[in-house]
């Protein structure tokens, strides 16, 4: 496990460039998730959205977690979010319509407002360590080493949810 | 390996693009190499995929021709070889007819979005030592992860045609896809396992240094790879989105002209992809033992390529079709459990051979052979005990008779 | 837990590769199996039963070519049985010899169409077609050698056949009944072992017998349900009762049986086909019958093994040169009869590949 380079700022035009490019690809598709009408399309907003945080993990030297997220994410998530989109038998509504708009922007600024002060109070430390250039091997030895016990709670988990789906659509 | 880093080496591409980085390096700003690498290698890959599309267009229809008995396209020019380019211009020619109610920016989408993930696999795979466009850490793992980003622009296809029938054959194919898509990690990891490294050129370079190809020391993930590869494009035993006897069209059904053009383009992309990524991964890469050195490792690549191709090809012209819930139960009952036996076999090897120290001339034959016989009493165990060799599964001949009037239902031929 | 669910129709044809024609189906669906199926013939109704109550006997001939279009020569041959019968004519050695050698030929072609195209509804996609055409091409090489076409052949006539072979005939029949069992045995180890098909085709469209008897279904339909009968041996004509074969009989009454009825029926008309081509006696091959054809007062109904099945022709005479009634009993109208109990159940897929079995012709199913 190596550390690369000893400065982290992000100083260069690339960087900066790749940086907010993809900060307004991701932010941008996830405000039209919310602001389209058709649900299909919010759902395929999504999905730029999940690419667009990839992109930010690769900004930040996480390659393994990167493409993680385009196959867990972008891959299998995504068509989950349809398949359940139109099994549903109202997938044609506006994605607008709902009668709890008061209690909804009431949450909505709630949260805003929490998220907002959070970000304003801390105080943010820079990193002073570099990004790994091995982040895979990093990660399985944390998975298997440290973290194991979390894993195989996690793919217990995994086996229930199966185990359920297929009790569920069972014909008996 | 001998490989002279003058931009002149033919035998390595990569030089001649590494000096002009070099020299523009040199005398422009500092991100304009990146910028230039990128667009060269795309550029390049493009145009090595359209290329090859027309070249093994014409292949294609001339070999299964010649599988049905027939002659192929032999008018447009000599011996039909510009039948691709006919094609081409038949595509880009047709009216593109774009239904009332479909969804018009989904709908025009979709085919540009399916031919991208076809393309961007082509980043990580390496023609040659210095001609890998993006040498990730984490190559194995991006060549599944775009794969798996495949079903969405299927899926938009199907829903923006408006076609109830367009949506079920989609619904169906993300089906397929994403069944597939296990076993094909699963064969993967077998190679992961033997090389400790996802880097395709570090891949390749460990086939190398060892001397032997992974396809002998994992023959059953090979398989496996193939017939997930197979599905993952669509090829027949598996086109069941284009098939004419099922009568749900298809995803692409309300698309023509050039819409149609890139679907076809898409598949055929993919087709090349899944051949390179076997050739790179098991069958050694640009690397033949020591051939490099005076051939161009890049012809040796794509001899490689060309050469599993032709295996689609031959498929195609030979084995019938899969109903749908036959194939994925194929995927589930049977390329799953498989793919996960490989995998603890391939992981019980290499600890024997990393915790004894031994050396590999020694043990590698040995894990081949070993190997194949797992492949073969695996697949021979696991058909039986699904139930394959039960009389309602083996052919049979008709009964001969000479009389007449009786009825001979229900009893065993 | 149930899902809530509707029935869905599904509309097949009638313009669709898979169809043998223009065959319009109708599914209801209930998710992928079918509860409903209704089938809607007549696109391809010429009226031609009618047509012949206004034409001569021997101007009717060229029509029933175009019933089959598929098999012409068994068709010709069928009428041409009614028509004897009716008159009491009795046809030559040579003819009769000629008539079995033509309709095997012709049985054979046409399990070469039937079987590449039930290969192709599993999904073959031409292959075995292309191969079998090959053997098809010869066979249609040998009929225009013998009468000038190829497939609405107009060559059995009433009193024997049109024209007598012509001398390159003998040596190209017997060599390419000599070269066929091998080609046969290919077709045998590349589709009947072929996994595949077999499991796309096994326990798939099961007729029982009693279904297929209460249908009066006929041919390899019957046979693949497993009921022996065959009409060139329960009421033989035309030198058949010469002829030493045997029938092919399947035991499960599903599409694969059926596969198999009639790749077997390929090798036992090799070997009718060597039989009668080295009896073939000398001799006139027709009597002469004249032009203005009036038979007596009557009815007669005649029948004959098809490729398809069971083919008969129902004529009534009343003493004036134009048929009374004109009736063709055809076999893939009939075998088309019980095809709704036989999809019940199944996939849609599925039932496209038992509808390629049951092996239709539409010029048949709507005359």
């Amino acid at each position: 496990m190596e550390v690369v380079g000893s400065s982290v700022a992000f100083e260069d035009v690339g960087s900066i460039v790749a940086f907010w490019s993809l900060a307004v690809v991701t932010v941008g598709a996830a405000l039209m998730v919310v602001a389209v009408r058709n649900l299909i399309h919010a759902v395929l907003f999504l999905i730029l959205s999940f690419i667009g945080v990839a992109g930010l993990y690769i900004t930040l030297s996480a390659d393994f977690v990167a493409i993680t997220q385009i196959l867990i994410y972008a891959g299998a998530i995504s068509v989950l979010i349809l398949f359940a989109v139109l099994l549903t038998p109202r997938a044609a509504r506006d994605n607008a319509e709902t009668f709890l708009q008061v209690p909804g922007l009431v949450l909505a600024a709630l949260v805003g407002v929490t998220i907002g002060a959070i970000v304003l109070v801390t105080d943010w430390n820079e990193a002073t360590r570099g990004p790994f250039s091995e982040t895979a091997v990093a990660i399985g030895e944390a998975l298997l080493d440290k973290y194991v016990l979390p894993f195989e709670i996690a793919s217990v988990i995994l086996l229930a949810a199966m185990v359920g789906a297929i009790v569920l659509v069972r014909e008996d | 390996m001998i490989f002279l880093a003058e931009w002149w080496d033919v035998r390595d591409l990569g030089n001649a693009v590494g000096a002009l980085l070099e020299w523009l390096g040199d005398h422009g700003p500092d991100w304009l190499p990146y910028i230039v690498s990128a667009v060269v290698g795309s550029i390049t890959i493009v145009v090595f995929l359209l290329t090859s599309l027309l070249v093994f267009a014409w292949v294609e229809r001339r070999l299964i021709g010649r599988i049905q008995a027939r002659m192929g396209p032999n008018r447009v020019g000599p011996w039909g070889a510009f039948q691709s380019v006919a094609d081409a211009i038949k595509f880009v020619t047709k009216e593109a007819i774009t239904s009332a109610n479909a969804d018009r920016w989904v709908f025009w989408l979709a085919p540009i979005l399916v031919v991208v993930p076809a393309l961007v696999v082509f980043a990580v795979i390496p023609f040659n030592e210095g001609m890998i466009l993006a040498d990730l850490n984490v190559g194995v793992l991006f060549l599944v992860a775009v794969g798996s980003v495949t079903a969405i622009p299927i899926f938009m296809a199907g829903w923006s045609s408006n076609n109830k029938f367009s949506l079920m054959g989609a619904m169906r194919e993300v089906a397929m896809l994403i069944s597939y898509e296990i076993p094909l990690v699963l064969a993967l990891l077998g190679v992961v396992i033997f090389t400790n490294t996802m880097r395709m050129n570090g891949i390749v370079g460990w086939q190398d240094e060892h001397n032997t190809w992974l396809v002998f020391l994992q023959p059953l993930a090979v398989l496996i790879y193939f017939i997930c590869g197979a599905v993952e494009i669509n090829r027949t035993p598996t086109d069941i989105a284009e098939a004419e006897s099922e009568i749900v069209a298809g995803y692409h059904t309300e698309y023509s002209g050039i819409k149609f053009g890139m679907f076809w383009l898409a598949e055929y992309f993919a087709g090349f992809a899944i051949a390179a990524i076997i050739a790179t991964l098991y069958l050694g890469g640009w690397t033949l033992w020591g051939l490099e050195e005076w051939v161009p490792g890049w012809m040796i690549f794509l001899v490689k390529l060309y050469g599993l191709f032709w295996f689609f090809i031959w498929m195609r012209g030979t084995l019938p079709r899969l109903r749908i819930d036959q194939l994925m139960a194929f995927a589930w009952k049977v390329l799953l459990p498989l793919g996960l036996i490989n995998i603890f076999f391939a992981g019980l090897e290499v600890l024997l051979w990393q915790e004894n120290d031994l050396p590999a001339e020694a043990v590698l034959p040995g894990f081949a052979i070993a190997n194949l016989v797992l492949a073969v009493v695996l697949i021979a165990a696991w058909a039986q005990l699904l139930g394959r060799g039960r009389p309602q599964y083996r052919p049979t001949r008709a009964r001969l008779v000479k009389e007449l009037g009786a009825v001979i239902y229900g009893e065993e031929a | 837990m149930t899902m809530k669910s509707e029935p869905f129709v599904v509309n097949v044809g009638p313009q669709h590769p898979s169809t043998h024609g223009v065959f319009r189906l109708r599914f209801t669906l209930d998710g992928e199996r079918i509860v409903d199926a209704e089938m809607i013939m007549g696109y391809l109704h010429r009226s031609m039963e009618k047509l012949a109550e206004g034409r001569t006997y021997i101007q009717n001939i060229p029509f029933t070519d175009r019933l089959d279009y598929l098999s012409a020569m068994s068709n010709n041959l069928a009428y041409c049985m009614a028509v004897e019968k009716l008159m009491g004519i009795e046809v030559p050695e040579r003819g009769q010899f000629l008539r079995v050698i033509m309709a095997e030929f012709q049985r054979i072609a046409n399990h070469a169409m039937a079987i590449g195209s039930f290969a192709m509804e599993c999904g073959v996609w031409f292959t075995p077609m292309m191969w079998m055409f090959r053997d098809r091409e010869k066979i249609l090489d040998l009929f225009e050698m013998t009468c000038g076409a190829r497939l609405t052949t107009n060559y059995v006539r009433i009193g024997g056949v049109s024209f007598d072979i012509p001398p390159e005939f003998m040596p190209a029949a017997t060599a390419l009944v000599k070269e066929l069992p091998e080609r046969i045995a290919e077709y045998e180890s590349l589709l009947l072992e072929n996994e595949i098909i077999v499991v796309r085709s096994r326990d798939v469209g099961v007729l029982p017998p009693e279904l297929a008897i209460a249908a009066s279904t006929s041919g390899p339909v019957l046979r693949g349900s497993g009921v022996m009968w065959d009409i060139r041996k329960a009421d033989p004509y035309a030198a058949y009762d010469r002829l030493d074969f045997d029938i092919p009989v399947g035991t499960r009454g599903d599409c694969y049986d059926r596969f198999i009825v009639r790749m077997e029926e390929l090798r036992q008309s090799v070997r009718i086909l060597e039989q009668a081509l080295a009896m073939l006696p000398e001799g006139p091959a027709s009597v002469e019958v004249p032009l203005a054809l009036r038979p007596p007062v009557g009815e007669a109904y005649a029948r004959i093994e098809a490729p398809k099945g069971e083919l008969g022709f129902y004529l009534v005479s009343d003493g004036s040169p134009h048929p009374q009634r004109f009736h063709i009993r055809s076999p893939s109208f009939i075998n088309l009869t019980p095809l709704r109990d036989m999809v019940l159940g199944l996939t849609i897929p599925d039932a496209i590949v038992t509808l390629g079995s049951i092996d239709i012709v539409l010029g048949e199913v709507d005359r």
